[in-house]
């Protein structure tokens, strides 16, 4: 402990000898540290944005489907249970949030122009915690119950059709013995979305309503469960797979959307490449700094060994050196990166590119996302791989032979 | 019991292809509380000697002997622990760290060795008072004259009572008048601790202090002087 | 060799393990430039080629407004005529008029709402690969028969194979219904689940019957064969033009605007880390030059008191920096040339990658592609930023005053 003590003073002390070069040093550390961490809460941000916005998209955390529907997502492939005892089991099970939908592809006509759209029948109470639309309607209203006679479209569609608010529209789609079927709604909600993607491609009417010209009384062939942390939903999976048994396919949202929940694995990796590189960066200089800093002190290291210090002395005291640096910028980095991140809370408006985000599946609002996880990540990063790289000057230094040293002039 | 003996010491350098006899058969018995003087024209062997007492330095053939203990065999680890416990070691120059201060400097060799706080602080401050540096004690070396820094080196290498101080040519950089000073303290160390010490100098002025003389040329023991019969 | 140049190289050389790790920054970080920007370069190109190949072409004539709207009465009257005389115009017969309409598509048992294309036979494998992807049955040879060909994952959920029928149910021109049955004489596996799921092709003159088309089109295509001679391509289409049309021209930018803002975020991203890795470079030659500078006060200070300018030794700092960023420049390019070039043939391969270039149109390994630009642009930069960082240590000489310098330790 003694040791640890004399180490540290000498280290500390060492380190202020050549200012300049600590400050240079440090200052590269700093801007590492920041570097890594900021660009991993930009990015973080974004794809975490991506992830909860496509999770409000629609599949929420698990979703629950008749076999084969991910294949063949129709009328075809309708769960096996009835509505009304869905409802039974899985309000009993007492869920955060869950809904049970009807979801077809279709044709929706206006006087003027047709579009191929996924229609979701859908129960407009339950529906409110967990799609986005109910949030994002901008004129009219949202749907009121299952029976609701109306459909509510995305402003893209509705401009695309040449429609608007009031007016009817037809939706054209098949029934289970390939009837076409087809009915006329009135447009009583429009909504806006992120993604122009959901704007065209989602129409959403009363579950009871297309049950009824779909043929398809009191059946769903989707129902979505929403857990407490989208990170975190494989209890969720467990608890719905007991409930409903055999028969029927429960899968997370990362399983539905494998886009999404590939990101999310290819983002760890990239976070985590990310910060070895600029440390890789940032080592040359940092054996660089420590070399010159033991070459220096060849006389001073020899003398201490002359009166007796042990050549893993001299190791831990260089390494202690190069620690002593490395938390120092690691300490003014974190701060930085973190006050980066607070002032741009408000988020990054990045609209000149918001198509290409879009291709990405993303907004153009970039909001960056400090996580726990990741300033660890970054610090134990530097520290394990500074000190492994801070060895071979150390170690270099306690093979030097004292009486060369001492006698050099 | 002697406080060094070497029998038969021998080091050989190369430098390109001339080979340099630093130390040839050297021979040596010192008794405790002894006061010597190794002297010889620079290249003498003067400082290989003392490296091989000090076990900083491997003899090629020959024993060394520390107070009844052989170390010419001992492996790195254990010199250092003999360096640090039994030798204080004064050098020609660059006896100081840096980045220490006087007393810290003092305190350094009594910290590696584990001596709680207030003892080292009590030892040091009494070893600078004694060799005279009282008030100087939180300069740094850089802020002190030659001579001053080598009382420091010297109450560093006594503080913690080692029974052999070897010094290599301590007073080189130093003028007269501060070189009698410190041989004078040297001196007064030998009598009233009965430290051992082994100085090696080519210093007429130091030589005079020494109880014994010993004179080495190219790596041999030429003569040996008892100079307290005088 | 030069005298100057000579002592500068030397001077480098005094301690080499400096050198090396300083350059070794260099050519860590040019290495790394050149892969990355290499593998930008290529996976660009072939995210253009890929997405415009498959149906969009490099340029298109359309009625003002199409693009946004798809609306079936903004049309391109006399189609085929005008893209023969634009074929012959351009002297270019990768020249196609495209129909296109939304319809429900329905088999014996499924219904699913899809975009049909109506396609010249002779022209359309010009501009469009699926032609070519139609791997199973034939691709369209008729211009008027009541044929289709559709993509592999329609025909599975609709559950059709080559002969099976479809019927058409949409809307033509003017709003009314428009109607057909066609058999299916073709799939094609378009690779990207999008084509594959949501299009089919039917031959022009039979679309024009069906959706009323009155000779008219929507689209006329224009594959240029390569990206980069689009403007060219626009001009002289816009000449060709009709003089009382109201007719545009537009260049796959416009039409997929997605495509170059995803390119520009994703190259923002990559700025910002390339700017990381050169500014931390540049920290590493700061410390090193100023050190080696600060190292030699004393003999600096002997020269200039015999009569050298503090401009002249400032010059030799720079030309040591110059001589070290010039290895780095050069090793790294090599070693990053060498390195790429192991993959351009067998292609990079990160997990994930799958799902990620799906989204794209990029296969699932990537190819980077080395040229002199990508072999120097990222060693360049470096290069400019070490002069630059050596500016500091240079400018220290002007402030040296030969006797104080002189009698520095
Ligand atoms: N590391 C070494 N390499 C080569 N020759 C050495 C080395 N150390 C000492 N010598 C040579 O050994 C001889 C004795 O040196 P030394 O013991 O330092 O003499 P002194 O201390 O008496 O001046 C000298 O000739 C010296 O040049
Ligand atoms: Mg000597």
């Amino acid at each position: 402990m003694y040791m640890l003590r004399i180490m540290s003073t000498l280290a500390w002390r060492n380190l202020w000898r050549n200012h300049r070069r600590t400050i240079i040093m440090i200052s590269a550390i700093t801007i590492g540290v920041w570097a890594m961490i900021f660009m991993t809460a930009l990015m973080r941000g974004m794809v975490n944005e991506m992830v909860r916005d496509g999770i409000r998209a629609l599949p929420g955390h698990v979703q629950i489907h008749g076999r084969g529907f991910l294949d063949d997502p129709g009328i075809n492939n309708l769960l096996p249970m009835k509505d009304e005892d869905v409802t039974a089991s899985f309000d009993a099970a007492g869920f955060d949030a869950w809904a049970g939908r009807i979801r077809v592809p279709a044709v929706v006509t206006s006087e003027r122009d047709s579009r191929g759209i996924t229609l979701y029948g859908i129960d407009p109470v339950r529906e409110r915690d967990i799609t986005f639309v109910a949030g994002d309607i901008v004129e009219g209203r949202f749907l009121e119950d299952a029976d609701d006679s109306g459909v509510v479209i995305g402003r893209k569609l509705a401009d695309n059709l040449e429609t608007e608010l009031g007016k009817r529209i037809v939706i054209m789609s098949q029934d289970p013995d390939n009837e076409i079927a087809d009915r006329g709604f009135r447009i009583v909600g429009i909504f806006e979305a992120r993604l122009e993607a959901y704007e065209t491609s989602m129409l959403f009417a009363g579950k009871s309503a297309i049950q009824k010209m779909l043929n398809v009384p009191d059946r769903i062939n989707e129902v979505v469960v929403l857990g407490d942390d989208y990170r975190n939903v494989d209890p969720v999976v467990r608890k719905v797979t007991d409930l409903v048994g055999p028969g029927v396919e429960v899968l997370p949202w990362y399983e539905v959307d494998s886009y999404l929940g590939t990101m999310m694995t290819v983002m760890d990796g990239f976070v985590l490449v990310w910060m070895i590189v600029v440390f890789l960066a940032l080592s040359f200089g940092l054996v660089n700094t420590l070399v010159m800093a033991v070459f220096e002190r060849v006389r001073e290291i020899g003398l201490m060994m002359a009166l007796g210090m042990r050549p893993t002395s001299i190791l831990l005291q260089i390494v202690i050196e190069s620690l002593l640096l490395l938390l120092l910028g690691l300490l003014i980095g974190n701060v930085l990166a973190g006050a980066t991140v607070y002032w741009l809370r408000d988020g990054i408006d990045i609209s000149v590119v918001a198509a290409g985000m879009e291709m990405f599946g993303a907004s153009s609002l970039l909001y960056p996302q400090l996580t726990a996880h990741d300033v660890v990540l970054a610090n134990v990063v530097v520290l394990i791989l500074g000190s492994i790289a801070s060895l071979s000057p150390a170690w270099r230094a306690s093979r030097y032979d004292p009486i060369e040293a001492i006698t050099k002039v | 019991m002697t406080a060094v003996t070497c029998i038969e010491l021998c080091k050989t350098y190369r430098q390109g292809d001339q080979e340099i006899k630093a130390l040839d058969h050297a021979s040596i018995d010192i008794g405790e509380g002894g006061f010597v003087c190794l002297s010889a024209p620079s290249g003498g062997g003067k400082t290989t000697l003392l490296n091989a007492i000090g076990g900083l330095d491997i003899p090629d053939s020959g024993e060394v002997w520390i107070a009844g203990k052989r170390i010419d065999n001992l492996g790195k680890g254990e010199l250092a622990n003999l360096r640090l416990h039994k030798i204080g070691y004064v050098f020609q120059a660059y006896n100081l760290v840096p980045v220490l201060s006087a007393r810290e400097n003092v305190e350094f060799v009594m910290q590696v060795q584990g001596v709680p706080a207030g003892q080292r602080a009590e030892k040091s401050m009494a070893i600078l008072k004694e060799v005279g540096l009282q008030g100087l004690e939180d300069r740094r070396p850089a802020e002190m004259s030659g001579g001053q820094q080598q009382r420091v080196a010297v109450a560093r290498a006594i503080v913690s009572r080692p029974a052999l101080v070897l010094a290599d040519e301590p007073t080189a950089n130093l003028d007269s008048k501060t070189s009698d000073a410190l041989m004078e303290l040297f001196v007064q160390l030998n009598k009233t601790h009965g430290t051992t010490f082994v100085i090696a100098t080519h210093d007429q002025r130091v030589m005079g202090y020494a109880k014994r003389l010993i004179k080495m040329l190219d790596g041999r023991i030429v003569d040996d002087i008892d100079q307290q019969a005088a | 060799m030069n005298i100057v140049l000579r002592l500068a190289w030397r001077n480098l050389w005094r301690y080499p393990r400096r050198t090396w790790l300083t350059t070794g920054a260099m050519i860590f970080s040019n290495v790394l430039l050149v892969f990355m920007i290499s593998i930008q370069i290529g996976t660009y190109g072939l995210m253009i080629d890929n997405t415009l190949e498959a149906l969009t072409g490099h340029l298109q004539i359309q009625a003002p407004g199409y693009k946004d709207d798809l609306k079936m009465r903004q049309v391109v009257p006399d189609a085929i005529s005008l893209a023969a005389s634009v074929r012959e115009g351009l002297n270019l017969q990768t020249v196609s008029a495209r129909g296109a309409a939304f319809a429900l598509a329905s088999s014996e048992d499924r219904s699913y709402g899809i975009q049909v294309l109506g396609v010249e036979p002779m022209f359309e494998p010009g501009v469009s690969s699926l032609p070519g992807l139609t791997k199973e049955g034939r691709y369209l040879d008729d211009a008027n028969a009541a044929e289709i060909v559709i993509g592999s994952v329609l025909a599975r959920n609709l559950r059709v194979s080559i002969g099976g029928e479809l019927t058409l149910l949409g809307s033509g021109r003017d709003g009314s219904i428009a109607a057909g049955i066609v058999t299916v004489v073709g799939v094609f596996h378009g690779g990207n689940k999008e084509l594959d799921r949501g299009i089919a092709e039917v031959p022009i003159g039979y679309f024009e019957d069906t959706f009323d088309m009155q000779g008219a089109a929507h689209q006329i295509v224009i594959n240029a064969g390569d990206y980069s001679k689009t403007e060219q391509l626009v001009q002289q289409a816009n000449a060709l033009l009709p003089a009382d049309s109201k007719l545009v021209v537009h260049d796959w930018n416009a039409l997929q605007p997605g495509l170059r803002q995803a390119i520009q975020a994703d190259m923002g991203s990559a700025i910002f880390m390339y700017a990381v890795l050169v500014v931390l470079v540049a920290f590493s030659v700061l410390n090193t030059q100023l050190m080696s500078v600060l190292e030699r006060t004393r003999e600096f200070g002997i020269v200039m008191a015999l009569g050298l300018t503090p401009g002249r030794l400032g010059r030799l700092v720079m030309l040591e920096t110059a001589l070290m960023g010039l290895v780095g420049l050069v090793m790294g390019s090599v070693l990053g040339g060498i390195v790429t070039s192991l993959f351009t043939v067998k292609g990079i391969y990160v997990p994930g990658m799958e799902e990620m270039a799906g989204q794209f149109n990029l296969p699932s390994r990537m190819y980077p592609q080395v040229s002199a630009l990508t072999l120097i642009a990222g060693p360049g930069i470096v290069f400019l930023f070490t002069l630059l960082a050596a500016i500091y240590p240079a400018m220290r000489l002007h402030w040296l005053q030969p006797v104080a310098a002189m009698r520095a330790a």
